[in-house]
Formats: structure tokens, sequence, C-alpha cells
């Protein structure tokens, strides 16, 4: 549905007639374009500058907003089991992840080339705890789990992580394997491959790049929540980094410095994940829309 | 099905096309019931998670709201805890900052747009600054309400700014107050929705089409004008995407940052619902209310799902 193509020899437009004169009008817009750019870039990296900067200062520094030195740091990792609960937050997050691409990957699999009688409803079902907010649950969550024992185990907060992430995970898996040809499923199902090794051989492999979106998606929230970490895992011994950083700044007695030592330390894992994956985190947002 | 299919088995077994018909027929109908079988089995564990962990609960929250527990003995009260509740001024107080928050809404959207607008007109180094602006997406509320509590601190540089450009007067301490707190919970919320926003709606503005917009500029529209009559419009339904998940994020995403900046006070002051449920059950001890506020909040939560869908189905035929 291309526009006509203009004839030869029809007069020129407008567009045209501006000529030189657009072009430089043109930069000159750009260059506004530009300066709004760094403006809002200012904006949103101002914060992190703040970390970095006072995060390096003792209090006395901080009052007076100058000078540089390590000491907020060693005041952190007395303060704070910054280590214990960096590996604690690692181990938490590959496990609770491990588990939402297990069951998301199969019952995507599952929900789109699978169908069997009622599965759309379930599908959907599935889909709609889309919509459960976790603070309108929380509570007979946590009275359930404390009921089974399963307060302060590592065991039951992953198990909360993995439910909160499986709807979306589900729903991203089925829209990615809705893209793959029934064909070429079929066609490895008469080969006598069966469904179950259909799904692993070849389905699971042409997902790597929706499973990689999964992964980096949980491991951002996983990693940055606190509700979860705050009620489930009470115990210093196995909080997670982003919990004891609260926990330290709910205490009141950790100068700022040292928040800021902290906020920097918890954030970077998140970070790191972010600048190397990041359009995957693209993608994942842009798939939840539909697209 | 054919015919063929209809007529008596055994009638012309003799003719080799048919019973090779037949042999396919079962075969197909052995496979199907594999596949059914392999359907139900892949989708068990996510389907057994999803309802013991997530579905469970809201019922189990359903049943408590209607009970006084405390989360080891509960006594049965009826739905008559509903008007109780509701007749409790903390509750409408705590129910009016969310409102409240609501108005920072045309924010959280508004200025995304200008900003993919900017990012959408391709100037050099533009996709640097995508990341730089998604940034902090990737940072937890935790250390982003850290930062804020220091910006809006009576030293802080939002007060060091209002003193440089002459506006020392108003110098105040906002997170003491309790409107002027919720503001600064509002404004750090809106600040963190722009990355995500934005993304949002420049993911719309690549699905345009160019020859439109290309069309637009021939006709003499400048950028402002094809931005407002032309690109605003179609991005209608990227716009009402952003809109539900700002407000979700606004009711059940702002825990931490609460937690962190002001612990709902001064007073109720930043008090939202979420955190309400919160402080009902684990500072407070009563579980019951706790879940009739979740149960609440579930409700409102679907209720703006709902008009979504609304929005959709009535403006946009097919859906997304």
């Amino acid at each position: 549905m291309a526009a006509a193509p203009a004839a030869p020899g029809t007069p020129v437009t407008p567009a045209d007639r501006r000529g030189l004169g657009g072009r430089a009008r043109r930069r000159i817009q750009n260059g506004w374009v530009f300066v709004l750019m760094v403006g809002v870039a200012i904006v949103m990296l101002y914060p992190f500058y703040y970390l970095l900067n006072n995060a390096f200062r003792t209090q006395g520094q901080f009052d007076q907003q100058r000078g540089h030195s390590l000491h907020s740091w060693s005041q952190l990792f007395q303060e704070l089991p910054a280590g214990r609960e960096l590996a604690n937050s690692a181990l938490i997050c590959v496990a609770s992840i491990a588990i939402i691409l297990v069951v998301s990957t199969t019952a995507g699999f599952a929900f789109a080339k699978l169908r069997f009688r009622g599965s759309g409803t379930v599908f959907l079902l599935v889909v709609a705890a889309l919509m459960v907010p976790l603070q309108s649950i929380i509570i007979p969550e946590y009275v359930n789990l404390a009921k089974l024992g399963l307060i302060n185990t590592y065991l039951g907060a992953i198990l909360v992580y993995a439910a909160l992430g499986t709807p979306f995970a589900t729903f991203l898996m089925a829209t990615y394997y809705r893209g793959i040809s029934d064909d070429l499923i079929e066609a490895a199902v008469m080969d006598g491959l069966g469904y179950e090794r259909t799904f692993l051989r070849i389905a699971l492999p042409l997902s790597l790049p929706a499973i990689a979106t999964v992964a980096v998606l949980q491991f951002i929230q996983i990693w940055d929540d606190l509700l979860v970490a705050l009620l489930f895992l009470p115990n210093p011994g196995q909080r997670t980094i982003t919990y004891g950083l609260a926990a330290l700044s709910a205490g009141r007695t950790t100068t700022i410095p040292v928040l800021m030592a902290g906020s920097f330390l918890s954030a970077v894992p998140a970070i790191v994940v972010y600048l190397i994956f990041q359009r995957y985190l693209i993608r994942g947002l842009t798939l939840g829309m539909g697209k | 099905m054919s015919l063929t299919e209809a007529e008596p088995a055994g009638a012309v077994s003799g003719v080799p096309r048919r019973g090779n018909t037949r042999w396919r027929a079962t075969g197909r109908s052995r496979l199907a019931a594999r596949r059914r079988r392999a359907g139900i089995l892949l989708s068990l564990p996510a389907v057994v998670m999803v309802v013991a962990l997530l579905g469970v609960p809201v019922g189990q929250a359903v049943y408590y709201s209607m009970t006084t527990w405390n989360g080891i003995s509960s006594t049965w009260i009826g739905p008559s805890t509903y008007s109780t509740a509701l007749t409790d001024p903390i509750f409408w107080r705590v129910l009016e900052n969310n409102g409240l928050l609501l108005l920072a809404i045309p924010f959280a959207i508004g200025i995304p747009l200008g900003i993919a607008a900017l990012l959408n007109e391709h100037v050099r180094g533009w996709r640097f600054f995508r990341s730089v602006y998604f940034l902090p997406t990737a940072v937890s509320w935790v250390v982003i309400g850290m930062v804020a509590t220091q910006f809006f601190a009576l030293n802080g540089l939002m007060n060091k700014m209002l003193s440089a450009v002459g506006l020392a007067s108003l110098r105040t301490d906002m997170l003491a107050g309790q409107r002027s707190a919720l503001i600064a919970l509002a404004i750090t919320f809106v600040w963190s929705m722009l990355g995500t926003n934005t993304i949002i709606f420049l993911t719309g503005m690549a699905t345009l089409d160019p020859t439109l917009l290309e069309a637009a500029r021939v006709d003499g529209l400048n950028r402002r004008q094809i931005f407002f009559r032309v690109t605003l419009p179609l991005l209608k339904r990227f716009v009402q995407f952003s809109f539900v998940i700002t407000v979700i994020s606004a009711f059940s995403a702002l825990f931490s940052l609460i937690f962190v900046m002001t612990s709902g006070g001064p007073g109720f002051g930043t008090t939202t619902l979420e955190f309400f449920i919160y402080q009902s059950a684990f500072s407070n001890g009563a579980f019951g209310t706790g879940a009739l506020y979740g149960i609440i909040l579930f409700v409102i939560m679907i209720v703006v799902g709902l008009v979504q869908l609304r929005l959709i189905r009535s403006e946009d035929g097919e859906g997304w």
C-alpha cells in the first residue's frame, strides 16, 4: 500500500523546497533534543552518583561534603554480614529461577502445543493469578508455611518466589512456543521422539531467548524484593542482602555513608545483570504487552 | 469426518485404502491420547504450584477476612467484619492516600511519553540514553528509597537547590509532614516509573508506520503537531497498558519504598492499603483484619484490570 511514486517532472513538494534551510533547522532541533536527553540522563543518574560519592566518605566527610575515604566500607562489613547475605540472595535467586524455568517451560509448551480438554481454561486461570497482589495473600501464605515449619528456611522463601514468578513466566513461554510451527513438533513426534522428548530436544533449545528473558526478569525481581524476605526469612543468618540493608536502615543507628556503601553493594549484581542482558529485559516487557 | 468412517467397519475390509485409513485413524487417536497425557503431565507442576501457593491462599484470605484471627486461632464473625472495617476512619484515611497517589499517574505517564518522543528522534547516542533511563528498573526500591530519603532531607539536594535559586524560605523537611511526605513518595515513584514507561512508549513508537509520519511531515505539520495529532492517537493501547502497569505498581509495589522512606508515617500520612495490610497483621497481630484489607486491595486490582479489558474490547476490536 505504498503511495504512488511521483511521476517524473512533478513539481517539488514543500518539503523539498525547504532544502538546505530545512536541513539546518533540523540540525538545530537535533541539538535541542540532545541537550534535553542529557538533562534527563542527569536526573536518572544523579542517585547513582550520590551513592558512589558518599559511600566513600566518613560521617565527618559527609557532613562537610568534602574528602573521601574507605572507612565506611570497613564499617559496613562490621555491621552487615554482607558476604553471607549476598550468598543467601544468590542461592535463593538461583533456586527460585530454576523452579520457575522448569515449571513454566513445561507448562508453556503444554498450553501452546499439547492442548487437552480444558487446557485453555486452565491456562487462563494460571495467567489470572498474575492479578493477585502479593499483599492480598501474604497473610494466609505466611501462616500456611509457618504450619509447615518453613519460616526461616530457604525453601519457604524459594517456594513463594517461584509461585509468584510462575504465572507471568508461563504466559511468556506459552506465547513464545505458539510461535514455533506445529508441523515441526508433529514431525518430531512422528519420528518417534514422543512428546516429552520432543519438548526436551526440539522445543526447549529453540526457546533459549525466552528462557533468558524469564531468568533476567525474575533475577531482578527476586534480588530486589523486600516483603517476602522480611516475612519468611526473619532470622539474620538467612537474610537476603536487600533485607539486610533495609534492616540496617530501619535500625537508625547506621551512618548515611555506611548505608550508601551497603546500597551500592546490594545494587551492583542486579545492575550488572541488567547491563549484560538488558535486551532480554526489554523484550520481556514488550512480550508482556503481547507484542 | 468423511463418509467412510460412518460405514460399518467390516463391509469393505478387503480394500487396502480403507484399511490404511482406519490404521491412521486409530494411530492418530492413540497419538492424541498420548498428547493429552503429555499435556496434562507437563502443565501439572505449574498448575499445582499456582493453585497451592496463590489460589488456595486467596480462598483462605476470603474466609479469614470474616473472622477475628491472630494467626493461631480464629473466631468466625461473618460478613459483618466488612461493615466494621469500612466504618473505621483510619481505613478511609489510608484509602485517601491511595487516591492521592493516583494524582501522580498523569506525571508517571506524561513525562515518559515526552522522553520517548525525544529518544524516537533517533539523535546520535539515543541507544545509550535509553539504557541510562531504564537503569533504575534494575535497582531495588530499598536502595531508591534510601537515596530519596537523603534527597528530601533538610540538608539534602532538594533544599540546597531551593536555597541556590534564592528560595531558601521554602526549605522544608518534606518527610516530616503528612501531605509533603506523600508528595515526596509520589515524586520518587514517578522517577522510578520513568524507565519502564519510556520503554513501553518507545516500543509503541517503533510500531508506527513511518510513511504515515512522513505524510504528516509533507503536509506541513511540525513536530509538535505530528506528536499530538498522529503519534499520540496511534499509541492509545500502549498508553492504556502503561496506565494499568502504573496503577498496579502504585497500589501494590511501593511496600519497600514506604518501609524505607517513612514506615507509613508521619501518622498515617504515607500508609497506603498495601502497607496497612502488613501493619495490621504483622505489627498489630490482627491477621483477620489484614486479610480483609488484602481482599479489598485484590478487588480494586480486579476492577482496574476489568476496566482495562473493557477499554481494549470496546475500542480496539482485535485486542492484544
